[in-house]
């Protein structure tokens, strides 16, 4: 058994409260001493990413207790999605994390193809990994965006999503939709890429660099942002790994860690990109995490669209995957498989399997149980942000009000991907 | 090309004009009313990133004087309420709605505020009209940007045709 | 990797290229604290509670596939009756472990219940389990010994009963049809 590689140690110690790990409480002598305040933030806040609340409590503009509440956007989906056939239940995913659209999709759909061991082209797969890498730059922009809108510096928020409405151009193109664009199904994609598609990434492709240039150009060397975000929010590697953190806000902490690398799914074992590791463990390390990890998945875009294979984009098995619509007309048993498939659902194997994905937030990771039968039997989602926030409570010593606001937003947290 | 003559609504909307026989004064009212209706920032979910991008620059909605976004729901004209609603959420959203001075008009974004959407479950509220008074129902899951902004525009020509906020017709408890 | 060391350890299932190690749940502490010591499994992912309440009632009639993997070309198996394997329990709490190291080993470790038979809660081992034990709790009504805040996380506070069991209906409303009124 390998040893871990040793990891940096940004404070002394442990930060992670006692004995509740997910909860600041105020010590007793503050509380008996000072004048100390209970102030709500939330669900209805401009500045907590969604239906968060946080009970908090301030002496002064210092954050000496804090607790999150959340359940606000609990939507049932684990129960929902046992109701429906595997087919019907994919269209659900897509809503969980809502800003990252395709990754849940993708983890529900390599569980599916896990138990069932079907074979996917390779068009599906460059293609899938074309897709998610985009939705992780529109991910990344959509929290650059709210994130410094929140700090203060409003104008990112028009920049951001100045790209961000181009690559839902490219969803919508592809796909049909802008969000939630429900392509991936068991065994490859819902239908062929469409002519002009890959002319038109290239576009984006060419564009997207000089456009996260632009964004470092606006917040990178203010002074405002590197005071508000620099040694903030410390979380040292070993809590982070204690507290289940992953995706940028582990890498920002200084562990070299990456699913794609790790354990390979899709392509990302042939493309060549890099994983950006900052040591610091604050605000700032997070948002140059993902700043680079946009830059990263530009390439990783070009490189797909350069060696996109080509064939099918879906899998043949009749079984699972729709005949073309030509041989509904002169073959009985791809009529009688499309019947079967529509109206009863295509069958999964027994059994239970755990995938998981780098997703922008962190591992998303789906844990499905099947009977055999036509609808899944559980499916419980491992969802990045309902674990991000667990370290909300470590992040916060000594920070202050505006502190606190910054370092909720550089957890990026999601909350129809913490309440499922 | 021939230009697209009034349709159903247009000509419900006339006719509404005509009946209710709104006074210059009040013409004039629901004029302002329209052209600066500033929304609350009550984002949910999936739909309120659609609704974020109706305030980038593509989209644009401060064309109708709405891009500004007031957190205060006292400082609040219209609430969109955009994502499904929970039980836990039905009170603070009420509460909300409560605080918000008359006149307000609410625009349901999306299926799920609507009627629920896709999520027929034991947790998500079957339609947002079930505790607050709501004047457009916008459908789409989530509904393009240029779907809420036709939403948003119907209401514009529902208040200067002179129909009343939902809540004064709906009979829902303001 | 060795797995025959893990105190409490009653069955070790592979399947789909992972590993389930079930355990004694009274042991599951012991099991914890040596699975991620001694085989450096320091990270927790998950911990899915799963209510087989049920389950094989009905057979899945003509199963074409089967969990060891699939092969089109095997004649297909229509028309025969399979029921799914019969599980000890009601209850499955699963804890997906990772090991933050060259070579991501994964883990599954498996635990059965009856229903209110408590487990004892791993927050010592990794404070991450926090809420996702209390999701447990809130949604499937494992009570879990030793949580500090053992409280409903995702429901209301004053929620009765646990939805995601199988005896829990989904809710909603019907869906009403224009023809039937």
């Amino acid at each position: 058994m390998a040893l871990a590689p040793p990891r940096p140690t940004i404070y002394e110690g442990t930060r992670i409260p006692a004995p509740i790990p997910t909860v600041l409480q105020v010590p007793r002598e503050l509380r008996e001493g000072e004048d100390i305040l209970s102030v709500n933030f939330g669900p209805n806040h401009p500045s907590t990413h969604g239906v968060l609340r946080l009970v908090v409590d301030l002496n002064g503009e210092e954050v000496v207790g804090l607790a999150a509440v959340i359940g606000y956007l609990h939507t049932g989906f684990e129960k929902s999605m046992e109701q429906k056939t595997w087919w019907k239940a994919i269209t659900y995913p897509e809503r969980i994390d809502y800003v990252a659209f395709q990754y849940n999709e993708l983890v529900f759909v390599l569980a599916i193809e896990k138990l069932l061991a079907i074979e996917v082209p390779p068009r599906a797969t460059w293609m899938r990994m074309l897709l998610c890498e985009l939705n992780r730059i529109h991910s990344h922009l959509v929290w650059l965006g709210t994130a410094a809108l929140e700090l203060g510096a409003i104008s990112m928020f028009w920049y951001c999503f100045r790209e961000r409405d181009r690559i839902l151009d490219l969803f919508e193109m592809a796909c049909g939709a802008r969000m939630h664009t429900r392509y991936f199904q068991a065994g490859g994609l819902a239908e062929d890429v469409p002519p002009g598609f890959f002319d038109e990434c290239a576009k984006f492709v060419e564009l997207m660099p000089k456009a996260i240039d632009d964004y470092e150009g606006l917040v990178d060397r203010s002074p405002i942002w590197r005071e508000r975000t620099k040694g903030i929010g410390l979380l040292s590697a070993d809590d982070a790994i204690a507290l289940g953190q992953s995706g940028p806000v582990l890498r920002g902490s200084g562990v070299d860690w990456d699913l794609r690398r790790e354990q390979p799914y899709l392509a990302y074992d042939k493309v060549d990109f890099r994983v950006p590791v900052y040591p610091e463990g604050d605000v700032y390390a997070r948002y140059r995490v993902r700043m680079d990890e946009m830059r990263e998945s530009v390439r990783i875009v070009d490189q797909a669209l350069r060696r996109m294979p080509g064939g099918r984009w879906i899998a043949d098995d009749r079984k699972v995957v729709l005949p073309p619509r030509e041989e509904l007309h002169t073959s009985m048993e791809s009529l009688i498989h499309h019947f079967k498939i529509v109206t009863e659902g295509y069958r999964v194997p027994e059994g239970e399997v755990y995938v998981a994905v780098e997703s922008p937030r962190g591992e998303a990771g789906c844990y499905v149980v099947s009977d055999g039968g036509p609808r899944p039997w559980r499916v419980k989602f491992r969802a990045p942000s309902f674990v991000a926030l667990e370290a909300t409570a470590t992040c916060m010593s000594n920070a202050l009000v505006a502190d606190m606001i910054a370092i909720v937003g550089s957890l990026d947290t999601v909350m129809g991907d913490c309440d499922r | 090309m021939p230009t697209k003559g009034p349709g159903v609504f247009e000509n419900e909307v006339a006719a509404m004009e005509q009946a209710v026989g709104l006074t210059t004064l009040e013409k004039a009212v629901a004029w302002a009313q329209t052209k600066s209706m500033w929304p609350d920032t009550f984002g949910l979910a999936c739909c309120a990133i659609e609704m974020m991008s109706i305030v980038s620059s593509r989209y644009d909605i401060a064309r109708f004087g709405m891009e500004a976004f007031r957190s205060s729901p006292r400082q609040a004209d219209l609430l969109i309420v955009s994502g499904r609603v929970v039980h836990k959420m039905a009170a603070p959203l009420r509460q909300v709605y409560d605080q918000m001075l008359e006149p307000k008009w609410v625009i349901a974004m999306g299926a799920c505020a609507s009627s629920g959407g896709m999520f027929n479950n034991y947790t998500t509220l079957q339609g947002v009209d079930k505790i607050v008074a709501v004047d457009i129902h916008v459908p789409g899951c989530p509904p393009r940007p240029e779907a809420l902004m036709e939403g948003i525009i119907r209401l514009h020509e529902k208040v200067m045709a002179g129909v009343p906020p939902a809540y004064e017709l709906r009979g829902v408890a303001s | 990797m060795n797995f025959n060391a893990v105190p409490g350890l009653v069955e070790v299932k592979q399947a789909h290229g992972e590993t389930t190690l079930v355990v004694d749940p009274a042991r599951l502490i012991e099991a914890a604290l040596h699975l991620r010591d001694e085989l450096g499994f320091n990270f927790l992912s998950d911990i899915a509670a799963t209510d087989y309440l049920g389950w094989g009632g009905k057979g899945v009639s003509g199963s074409i596939a089967t969990a060891s993997g699939r092969d089109l070309n095997r004649p297909s198996t229509q028309g025969f009756q399979a029921l799914p394997s019969l599980k000890p329990k009601r209850f499955a709490m699963n804890y997906h472990l990772l090991g933050v190291r060259a070579g991501a080993p994964r883990v599954r470790l498996q635990v059965w219940l009856d229903e209110d038979e408590p487990v004892p809660s791993v927050v010592r081992v990794w404070p991450t389990a926090d809420w996702h034990e209390r999701e447990a709790w809130d949604l499937m009504g494992v009570p879990i010994e030793g949580h500090p805040n053992l409280r409903r996380i995702l429901m209301d506070d004053d929620w009765e009963g646990h939805p995601l069991r199988k005896d829990y209906p989904i809710g909603g409303e019907p869906v009403r049809f224009s023809g039937d009124e």
